[in-house]
């Protein structure tokens, strides 16, 4: 069975009053479209972007992102 | 669609207008025995001075439609996606260089070429790089549009 990346970020934008991407990119410096990407899995980000999604929801790195 | 993306469809769009009409004229002129050195010379002058013209033109009109994202910076993604479209518009310039250096070796390869170009072997040559240097730059635009709009 083929492992992928998914991530949590849609969810966790909501828990946040339904914060918007653009507010998300923004914050860690990128498109909102690479952010768009991320969410639906089509893009997996770099390491350095990963944690600063993560910091910024102040969650572990596997609360955000999954490889399953 | 984003700034980056809507900014590479609009360059491939100017990219082929320029190029076509270029080879469009060149063609026909060939057909109509017209083709010399100073009327490719001149296309070519028309090129570079038609591609810096809209480029410029592209430029302003993005930065009044778009002014919030004038000043972007590629973010890593973008930065992805630009290097797949370079690596592939590389092969297509490799091959092409060896297209190039073969058209020098064996010239008896491209004498259909030549004979309908008309024109001396140097200029053939020119022509040769140039078309491949049109095909490598439409598939780099081409490969970042189609990971832009497919994902990646």
């Amino acid at each position: 069975m083929t492992k992928s990346i998914s991530n949590q970020i849609r969810r966790l934008r909501f828990n946040r009053n339904e914060m918007t991407q653009q507010m998300l990119a923004d914050a860690v410096g990128v498109s909102r479209q690479t952010i768009v990407a991320i969410e639906k899995d089509k893009y997996s980000p770099s390491l350095e972007v990963a944690f600063k999604i993560a910091l910024y929801f102040d969650v572990p790195l596997e609360s955000v992102f999954q490889y399953q | 669609m984003s700034y980056k993306e809507r900014s590479i469809w609009v360059s491939l769009a100017i990219t082929v207008y320029i190029w076509f009409n270029y080879f469009s004229g060149i063609y026909h002129a060939a057909q109509q025995n017209e083709l010399t050195i100073s009327s490719m010379q001149s296309a070519l002058l028309n090129v570079v001075i038609m591609t810096i013209a809209l480029e410029i033109l592209h430029h302003i009109v993005m930065a009044i439609i778009d002014h919030k994202n004038t000043n972007y910076d590629e973010d890593e993604r973008d930065k992805q996606i630009s290097l797949i479209g370079n690596t592939n518009a590389y092969y297509i310039l490799s091959f092409t260089v060896i297209t190039a250096v073969l058209h020098l070796l064996f010239p008896v390869m491209t004498q259909s070429l030549v004979s309908a170009l008309n024109l001396p072997s140097d200029y053939v040559i020119i022509n040769i790089i140039i078309f491949g240097a049109l095909i490598a730059e439409i598939t780099k635009f081409s490969t970042q549009v189609f990971y832009y709009r497919r994902g990646f």
